[in-house]
């Protein structure tokens, strides 16, 4: 009697208890966080194999600095001059492909720009008037990437050549420049490609 | 798969097919968009803000600025040739769509060749350290005789890293990096990663570009430039 009881009272509970649903909804969450994550914390989605070096340290959280990732990769193609790709995810890559073409010059010193108006500022401890951004620029270039595009790199953030008028020098006081001068070359352990 | 015929419900037992379908699904999805990459590092650097191409710096000194120049350019090439002969000697090395594999890494007088496929593309730990330790060894025991034995690390003369603008960014890396590590067994604190220590560290720069569009002409005469560097 006892038994038939007890078995009643098992199969009521089964019954009420459908997990599937649980199931599904937790699945849907976990996706939906997974992709979420993804989306904003990956600014190093371009595949590039960064070169290997020895003194390299792990990125430090550094509090107070904003720190921007720009993904460069450029390479001479049968012997003509040397096209790149700067990209700042989640932003599209910027392509150039001919000699005068400084596109990605271009929309990185505007990009870098609105980095500069948002961030908060300090003196140059070297008395020269300017305003330097709290500002970490990584630069992450492959290790086959031509020289010359992170030496240009370099002058765009430092915005002592402009852009937009032939990659010339600026003709500016130095108090009116937007450079960034805190700069880190991405690298890895020797070995691990 | 089977779904069952449904009596496994009626005795209130979870289906558990369609669950693992799904974890299966989602286990394909995640292997195939998923990319494992290396942990990555940096080294940081500070960019002068009181040199360079600024219109309005300051009024140039009447003598030149003492300064250690590191010279890298495409291994073979010596001294002594005009530029013309240097990008004749250019285009033989350099063959269309790749980049100079073994570059000459000079220092004042000392100088070593290195193997850049070594640096970008082994996958054998031990051979990338030693081509590394190589390098660091050459730079620091050129770096050596030119310590000024003034007790801060700034005081030194700056390191200027002249990198043939065709040469690809792992020589230019790697004799910075050499820089850093000579500069870390002199340092008085150690960094911690900190952005305002750099001030307190030796200026090691990379030259600016000599160069804007890059013809064959133009490049000869870059090289003959950095080749004939002090």
């Amino acid at each position: 009697m006892s038994g038939k009881k007890r078995k009643k009272h098992f199969d009521s509970i089964s019954d009420e208890l459908d997990l599937v649903p649980l199931i599904d909804v937790c699945f849907l969450i976990l996706l939906f966080f997974i992709l979420c994550g993804r989306l904003t914390l990956d600014q190093r989605t371009e595949q590039i194999t960064v070169p290997p070096t020895k003194t390299a340290q792990k990125l430090p959280e550094t509090r107070g600095w904003e720190r921007v990732v720009v993904n460069v990769y450029g390479s001479t193609q049968n012997g003509k001059p040397p096209r790149n790709s700067i990209a700042m995810p989640p932003l599209l890559p910027w392509y150039s492909d001919k000699v005068d073409d400084y596109t990605g010059y271009q929309r990185l010193r505007q990009e870098l720009n609105k980095v500069h108006d948002k961030v908060e500022k300090y003196d140059d401890p070297k008395g020269t008037g300017m305003k330097l951004p709290k500002a970490i620029i990584e630069i992450r270039a492959d290790a086959e990437t031509e020289y010359r595009v992170v030496q240009e790199i370099q002058q765009v953030l430092s915005d002592t050549i402009d852009p937009f008028n032939n990659m010339l020098p600026k003709n500016v006081k130095p108090a009116e420049l937007k450079s960034f001068v805190n700069i880190d070359f991405t690298t890895r352990k020797p070995g691990e490609n | 798969m089977s779904h069952g015929d449904g009596g496994g419900a009626a005795e209130g037992k979870l289906d558990l097919v369609p669950l693992i379908d799904t974890i299966m699904l989602l286990l394909m999805f995640f292997i195939l968009t998923s990319k494992f990459s290396t942990e990555e590092k940096a080294i940081s650097s500070l960019l002068p803000t009181d040199k360079g191409q600024m219109s309005s710096a300051p009024s140039k000194p009447v003598e030149e600025p003492k300064q250690v120049n590191i010279c890298i350019y495409p291994a073979g090439m010596q001294k002594g040739y005009q530029p013309s002969e240097y990008r004749d000697a250019l285009a033989k090395i350099r063959q269309p769509g790749q980049n100079v594999d073994f570059a000459t890494l000079r220092v004042g007088a000392d100088q070593m060749e290195v193997d850049g496929r070594t640096l970008s593309r082994s996958q054998n730990a031990e051979e990338v350290s030693r081509h590394i330790n190589a390098i660091h060894g050459m730079i620091g025991a050129a770096l050596e005789k030119f310590e000024t034995g003034s007790g801060e690390r700034k005081d030194q003369y700056p390191v200027i890293i002249h990198c043939f603008s065709g040469m690809s960014w792992r020589f230019a890396l790697v004799a910075y990096d050499a820089v850093r590590y000579y500069e870390s067994t002199k340092a008085t604190f150690k960094f911690t990663g900190n952005p305002e220590e750099l001030a307190r560290m030796r200026e090691v720069t990379f030259a600016p570009p000599r160069i804007r569009n890059y013809s064959a002409n133009e490049l000869g005469n870059e090289l003959y430039e950095v080749i004939h560097m002090k």
